[in-house]
């Protein structure tokens, strides 16, 4: 009894149900266009290493990332929002893929962008990027394999790269009266691929240059000093320095101390860099020139000053490089969406290509043939400065992204095409 | 290959000295780390880690007192302090409760302090860059046999031996140092003499890792003080340590000189592989003489 009496019951609660279900389908059908139109916001999944000493650098990027979701999310993309969550690598190559697995897989994110670990990017560009077609942003590490020879359809550097910082420092040379040079650096792929690369365009830009010696030290060697004295005593005409991280503070130090800079022309790269002055203080060599594609004090125009505030009154520290590549990152997805009109992901790309964007350093693009923005980078000399209390870039010039950017030919013969 | 190019006597000369300069640094860090061992039979992984503080300390402290030269000075006289005082804290809480186990226990357990103190640094000095300025009277460089040599390198090599003659007078001319002596040969028999050897122990890590503290105080205004310093100097001490023969001090001064000369002069003949050098020396010496060049007292 009581059975037959529940089943009719249910019988009648799923046919009404049936019709609510029918009605609700009307009624969505109906709104439908307008809908997925207005509601859907665009998801970036950033990993990135939040713990240890690269950190600093990962927060800065993060930082300015925020910032111009904060402006583009005032009016909004495609009538939604652009969203982030973002993962820890730890510096890890194996946990940068997973964290991009799961953000595909599990948070659904439209858009991938990361990471300071040129293995973690490589990596993840391929084996996640490429494989699953979600469009990754490179936005700190330097490797320019990202989008040389490993660069595919869904890769995207909105930093510089070694090869833009080695071709910047054969052009900056180039126009100096040097003949014979010497190479120092640290051991490791980012030392030799700069070195590399301003080495080939310093040849082919001037072949009489003549290479008389090379030293290369463990990244971090925390004595320099016999290393500087023997470049010293081969007197070449001018010294190329290949260092990064703390091999940067490193370099200058023993610079300073052996008295280098007064006696040679030293070209360093990111030499000039606001990370790599400040911890010196007056320990920072003056005279060294350095290449830098970013200052938060030059240029001195009103866009590139708005932004330097707006980041210093949100954060309370003047943004560095990373945070102006988080910045323009933002921005040239909010643009290439807004452009292309949907959320379909070749439709976005398609509108990222060749897109121009205006940023606090003038008119970026994203060049179309390799993906990589088209960064002007600064030359300049290292002087004291009596306003920031620190050395900072003097008699800056500007190198324009086209004249240090390997060409679309070398790029298509790097990808073997 | 411009192997022999450009070496005269005078660049001989020079990069000698800058060898010698860092192996005194070399030699303050593995004489506290090599004490440790003879006396306490404890290999200190966590050395670095002190090392590194010293440096962090010596930072903060030559903030504290207004940087510059008065800065400099009590920075490096009171940092070896502090990396005292951490020691002595590890000593008495963890340190002597673990001195009868296994080596193995050991490694892993002050390993594992290393990575605690690693992390400690990171929170309370954060990821940055840290850098301090030498005095005055020591920056720059003066000429030396018609090179220029760093006179921070030239105060180093004087610092070097006092310590070393410090240490010789300590172990061999206070009543405290001969009986940390004797322990390191016989502590069953200092024990028997009445002798309290829980507090020669004690004395014993805290002067060790006083002269960490010291190593990294006296580096600290040509580096980069930052993280990762603990890995970058405690390899080359255990190698210095094994070469020298363990626990042996003077073993510590030879395998210090060995190996930052042969760094030195190995970046004058061959700079592209100078790296390799030191490390060639170290098998070249363990194959020669497997128990280190010095009685080990192991």
């Amino acid at each position: 009894m009581g059975k037959h009496r529940t089943q009719g019951l249910k019988r009648g609660f799923r046919s009404g149900s049936l019709a609510l279900l029918a009605g609700l389908l009307a009624v969505s059908l109906c709104i439908m266009p307008l809908a997925s139109a207005e509601a859907k916001d665009i998801k970036v999944g950033i990993i990135d290493c939040y713990s240890g000493p690269p950190a600093v650098y990962a927060e800065d990027a993060l930082n300015g990332f925020k910032l111009a979701l904060e402006e583009i999310n005032k009016e909004g993309v495609l009538g939604g929002k652009i969203t982030w969550t973002n993962r820890d690598t730890k510096f890890k190559v194996d946990i940068a893929l997973n964290m991009a697995k799961e953000l595909v897989m599990r948070e659904g994110v439209d858009l991938l962008v990361g990471t300071i670990n040129s293995g973690a990017a490589m990596a993840v560009s391929t084996a996640v990027s490429q494989k699953n077609k979600v469009p990754f942003f490179v936005w700190i590490s330097k490797s320019d394999r990202i989008t040389g020879e490993k660069g595919h359809r869904y890769v995207f550097q909105t930093g510089e790269n070694s090869a833009m910082a080695g071709k910047s420092g054969a052009v900056a040379l180039s126009k100096k009266p040097y003949v014979k040079y010497w190479i120092g650096g640290d051991d490791y792929e980012y030392g030799h691929s700069i070195a590399d690369a301003a080495w080939r365009n310093l040849k082919a830009m001037k072949p009489e240059v003549e290479m008389i010696g090379k030293s290369w030290w463990k990244p971090g060697e925390p004595d320099l000093a016999p290393y500087i004295t023997s470049i010293m005593s081969a007197k070449p005409d001018c010294v190329i320095f290949c260092t990064g991280g703390r091999s940067m503070t490193n370099v200058m130090k023993a610079i300073k101390a052996t008295g280098m800079a007064e006696k040679f022309p030293i070209w360093v790269h990111t030499g000039t860099d606001h990370a790599v002055l400040k911890p010196l203080g007056t320990d920072a060599p003056e005279g060294v020139m350095g290449t830098m594609d970013f200052h938060f004090y030059y240029p001195d125009t009103p866009e590139h000053n708005a932004f330097v505030d707006k980041f210093k009154k949100a954060y309370g520290e003047p943004p560095g490089f990373p945070a102006f590549h988080g910045y323009i990152t933002g921005h040239f997805i909010a643009e290439a969406y807004k452009k292309a009109g949907t959320n379909d992901i070749e439709k976005f790309i398609d509108a990222i290509e060749g897109l121009t964007i205006d940023s606090p350093v003038g008119p970026l693009e994203m060049r179309a043939c390799d993906h990589q923005v088209k960064l002007p980078m600064y030359l300049g000399v290292t002087k004291m400065s009596e306003e920031y209390g620190v050395a900072i870039s003097s008699e800056i010039q500007t190198l324009s992204g086209d004249d240090i950017l390997p060409t679309c030919e070398e790029i298509q013969k790097a990808r073997g095409k | 290959m411009d192997l022999g190019q450009s070496i005269t006597l005078s660049a001989l000369g020079v990069h000698f000295l800058v060898g010698l300069s860092r192996a005194m640094i070399l030699f303050i860090v593995t004489s506290g780390l090599s004490f440790v061992l003879g006396v306490l039979r404890v290999p200190n992984v966590a050395h670095g880690s002190l090392y590194m503080i010293g440096a962090f300390a010596a930072f903060s402290l030559n903030q504290l007192f207004g940087g510059g030269t008065a800065g400099f000075w009590v920075a490096l006289a009171l940092s070896p302090f502090v990396v005292a005082g951490v020691a002595l804290v590890a000593e008495r809480t963890l340190f002597c409760h673990l001195y009868q186990r296994e080596h193995l226990m050991l490694l892993l357990f002050t390993f594992a302090l290393m990575l605690i103190l690693g992390d400690l640094v990171k929170i309370i000095w954060g990821a940055d860059y840290r850098s301090i300025t030498a005095p005055s009277a020591l920056e720059g460089a003066v000429p030396i046999l018609g090179s220029s040599f760093p006179k921070y390198n030239l105060f180093l090599l004087i610092v070097g031996p006092l310590v070393a003659v410090g240490l010789w007078l300590f172990t061999n001319r206070t009543k405290i140092g001969k009986i940390a002596k004797a322990a390191a040969v016989d502590r069953e028999m200092v024990d028997a003499m009445g002798i309290n050897v829980s507090w020669v122990f004690a004395f014993a890590f805290v002067l060790g890792c006083f002269l960490a503290g010291l190593g990294g105080a006296l580096v600290a205004p040509t580096i980069s003080i930052t993280l990762g310093m603990d890995h970058d100097i405690i390899i080359e001490a255990f190698l210095i340590v094994t070469i020298g023969g363990l626990g042996n001090m003077w073993g510590a001064l030879i395998g210090s000189l060995i190996f930052g000369v042969t760094q030195s002069l190995g970046v004058l003949f061959w700079p592209q592989f100078a790296i390799v050098f030191p490390y060639l020396a170290v098998v070249i010496v363990l194959i020669w003489r497997p128990t280190g060049m010095l009685k080990s007292v192991w």
